[in-house]
């Protein structure tokens, strides 16, 4: 009980519970570029897993594209698929 | 006409030579097909996040261009022959996207409109059940 708890809080350092919204919606954006790993960085944390939407915020749409995007940088070593 | 981007990593144990050497002989490849190159982008040495075949760098180098399918599939076989070439990538970008764009503009201006009304509305909700979200996600 107590390690789930932690576990939620790790993420939440990230993305603090405010007020979820899409951050690409936001700002308009269509494609996820693979090679933008400034902003892929901040949706894989500490383990290198891909943050949950209901955490983030992401829309559905953002968070398919994102997820395409991080597996494509993983693939060429850009981001590691464990970290630890 | 088709619009490829292909990626692949060059391992560092080749020297700079070397390296250039490889990068003409694969962007020769895109000539001879007929294909129109657009960008070549290197951002050189770059580290990795792990290692690939016991290297802890790679020499990044991106092709934009344009041209038939048999041009990529032919850059992979090349690569697949080439040790020295640790990983690879090829993506097809979407040239009909400037197309769909003005149906998509239309569509996000009416998503627009009825998106601030539902802010609207949730922000009442927020408002009203302080600590709801919290609550929700424990179930």
């Amino acid at each position: 009980m107590a390690r789930e708890q932690r576990d939620r809080s790790s993420y939440r350092r990230y993305f603090p519970p405010k007020r979820k919204y899409c951050r690409f919606c936001e700002r308009n954006i269509k494609e996820i570029d693979y090679k933008n790993v400034d902003i892929l960085r901040r949706y894989v944390p500490e383990r290198g897993k891909i943050a949950p939407r209901r955490v983030t915020g992401t829309c559905s749409f953002h968070q398919r594209k994102l997820s395409t995007a991080i597996k494509r940088a993983r693939l060429l070593a850009l981001l590691p698929y464990v970290e630890d | 006409m088709r619009h490829y981007e292909t990626a692949f990593l060059i391992t560092p144990k080749l020297n700079e030579e070397e390296t250039e050497k490889l990068i003409q002989k694969m962007a020769d490849i895109v000539a001879k097909k007929k294909g129109k190159m657009i960008k070549i982008d290197k951002w050189g040495k770059k580290k990795l996040a792990y290692p690939v075949e016991k290297q802890n760098e790679a020499f990044y180098v991106f092709f934009h261009y344009e041209g038939e399918p048999d041009i990529p599939s032919e850059l992979e076989r090349r690569f697949r022959q080439t040790e020295s070439v640790l990983r690879y990538l090829t993506l097809r970008k979407e040239v009909q996207a400037v197309a769909k764009k003005k149906r998509r503009v239309k569509r996000k201006k009416a998503e627009e409109i009825s998106e601030e009304k539902e802010d609207k509305e949730r922000f009442k909700e927020d408002e009203t059940f302080v600590g709801s979200d919290a609550s929700e996600e424990e179930k």
